[in-house]
């Protein structure tokens, strides 16, 4: 049978599945499976590969950043970093949505997941801006957007995924993050500062309430100093920088801010137990299903169509990818999409001489916004959720906020060289370069 | 003391003989993240003092994919896991009791897939060895069969309350009324 009705079967009994209510990780393993029966490959050897899907040491990363989230959100800690970005922002038209955005930028630095940030906002600011007469709608799209921006200023768990399975230096993932997750939330701000409700005029924060807000949200704005730090000067891991995180926040900081949560620890890791096996389960079926896809030269058919299409122009690739995947990412989960399509993504990242973590950053600004996407808009469903408003009337809220998305994925298209400057200064290797041997500095690709 | 560890919703659709297995999936989950963070925290100190303990990773590894699988089993259970829609939710009478039904028999196929596949990859991987510890393959691909085997009972377990007290949860339907 041909190859490419084969990969035609497979993706159909993944979505046909999936639309009928099967959990993910179930439909992407039956499409799977029903493929594996049209060729000669064993069902074994996909069983076998489920589990070498998620036997890679960089994924060890995602439970430590889910629990410095987790653990940030139940001892309320978080709550500080409000009063802080209160202090900053609140004074500006539409103070509580331009706080929503700071406080995501600052915890965007401490947890990797949009979930986490979406459920402190929500249960936090959302009541507040409740109160003040904002629409539910606007709050609900605001929150959700937002939160994307976990997933590009590190640590982000999009970057380990794409990292791990491509790959890809996390180290400079994570810095190249760092342009985009800034101008989606610079983005954001203008946005609820010209066109977002005006909320009530609260008077600019006195110095001396900056300084007592800064003092009291220090401690958790350690963590991205730590992990961070640990990453750049090399002496930790991704995953090891997570376990010194979590460390900090169970022998340090719950102690100090909230004692009384201690002995709520064991269920908090418990509850991480449960929700990082959740995508994870989704990366092993996910990476069968690439296995699959490239044992039928599926990341030759696409990047055949595309290279058809854009030659070797790696803007052409570039946008063509980007359209891909705000299609799929309408659709598929964002982790098992990096998965599915690493394969294509190298060989199209081959072709057109495109520098894996200027292609890694930018899937993944497009991957973050498919969050607020619909039908599968993650956080968009989430927060519509918490903050008691239907799905749809947060999509209609969100329209003018994809400016924003459209506006970034572009400039991370077309500033390859502003978007790696980051990791070239800070971690020359992430990006290809190596040590001048004749005299001091880096010698660097051309981006 | 089980019951506080077993989520209320989707009662109906559950066992109150497998609410124990659940209390366990679910402290399990628990056991092997904190087994995890220990090994790193003790592979990160023992470097860090020159004397680095290798086989250390073998258990992280063993701990993170035990807990991954273990999970999935338990997120079966209570109907935790990512959906790509729930456009089941919108629905009502025969039409979403059959929708229902297909869903989780595709999710119990799938899983005997994982067990008897499993199983024969569990076999012929305790014939291989993880250096320097020398651990067995196959004392992790044994989570696989087992996460396999435990989502099959919780389907069935769904699949027959579900014909029996009906999809939709009363209780989550009383809320929706109310509010």
């Amino acid at each position: 049978m041909n190859n490419g009705f084969i990969i035609l079967i497979m993706a159909s009994c993944f979505l046909g599945f999936g639309y009928m209510g099967v959990p993910v990780v179930f439909s992407i393993t039956a499409g799977v499976l029903v493929a594996a029966s049209l060729t000669k490959i064993s069902f074994g050897s996909i069983v076998g590969q489920m589990f070498h899907g998620i036997d890679a040491e960089a994924l060890l990363a995602i439970p430590f950043f889910l629990l410095v989230g987790e653990l940030m959100t139940a001892a309320n800690v978080t709550t500080r970093m409000i009063v802080l970005a209160q202090t900053l922002v609140g004074h500006l038209r539409g103070g509580l949505a331009q706080v929503v955005t700071v406080f995501s930028i600052f915890f965007a630095g401490i947890s990797g997941s949009s979930t986490a940030d979406v459920a402190a906002l929500a249960r936090t600011v959302g009541p507040e801006m409740d109160k003040e007469g904002y629409d539910r709608a606007f709050t609900a799209a605001l929150i959700a957007a937002a939160a994307t921006i976990a997933n590009l200023i590190p640590p982000s768990i999009m970057a380990v995924v794409y990292g791990a399975t491509g790959n890809v230096s996390i180290g400079g993932l994570f810095l190249a993050g760092v342009v985009p997750g800034l101008m989606v939330g610079a983005g954001l701000m203008i946005y609820s500062y010209f066109f977002g409700p005006p909320g009530i005029h609260r008077p600019r924060a006195t110095f001396g309430q900056f300084s007592e807000a800064t003092k009291a949200a220090a401690l958790p704005l350690v963590i991205p100093i730590i992990i961070m730090g640990g990453i750049l000067t090399g002496w930790f891991t991704p995953t090891e920088a997570g376990l010194v995180a979590v460390t900090y926040i169970v022998f340090f900081l719950i102690p100090i801010m909230n004692r009384g949560h201690l002995k709520n620890l064991p269920r908090d890791f418990a509850n991480v137990g449960l929700m990082y096996s959740i995508p994870l389960a989704a990366v092993a079926a996910a990476s069968a299903f690439g296995w699959m896809l490239a044992f039928l030269k599926g990341p030759e058919v696409v990047s055949g169509w595309i290279s058809d299409v854009a030659g070797t122009n790696a803007i052409l690739i570039m946008l063509l990818l980007v359209v891909l995947f705000v299609i799929v990412g309408d659709f598929v989960d964002a982790v098992p999409a990096i998965i599915i399509f690493m394969p294509i993504l190298n060989a199209l990242a081959e072709l057109g001489q495109i520098h894996p973590v200027h292609m890694g950053v930018t899937i993944i600004t497009t991957l973050a916004f498919g969050l607020i996407t619909p039908p599968y808009g993650i956080t968009l469903l989430m927060s519509s959720k918490f903050v008691g408003v239907s799905f749809m009337a947060a999509v209609k809220r969100s329209l003018p906020l994809y400016i924003v998305f459209f506006t970034t994925i572009l400039f991370c298209v077309f500033f390859p060289r502003v978007v790696l400057w980051l990791p070239k200064t800070l971690l020359p290797e992430s990006v290809g370069c190596f040590k001048n041997p004749s005299g001091p500095g880096h010698i660097c690709p051309q981006f | 003391m089980s019951s506080s560890f077993v989520v209320p919703r989707d009662r109906h659709l559950k066992w109150p003989s497998l609410d124990w297995l659940e209390a366990l999936l679910y402290i399990l989950c628990g056991v092997c993240i904190i087994g995890f963070s220990l090994c790193v925290l003790a592979d990160v100190t023992s470097r860090e003092l020159g004397r680095p303990w290798l086989w250390l990773q073998q258990f992280t590894t063993g701990f993170f994919a035990w807990g991954v699988f273990i999970g999935m089993a338990l997120a079966a259970r209570r109907n935790d896991h990512m959906y790509l829609a729930e456009i089941v939710q919108s629905m009502e009478g025969n039409k979403r009791r059959n929708l229902e039904v297909f869903s989780r028999l595709v999710v119990l196929v799938v899983s005997l897939f994982l067990v008897v596949f499993g199983w024969a990859n569990f076999l012929n991987d305790m014939g291989s060895y993880r250096m320097p510890s020398l651990i067995p393959l196959g004392y992790y691909t044994i989570s696989v069969p087992i996460a396999g085997a435990l989502v099959a009972l919780f389907q069935v377990e769904q699949i027959v309350n579900g014909l029996k007290n009906g999809f939709p949860d009363p209780v989550a339907s009383t809320e929706q009324v109310a509010s």
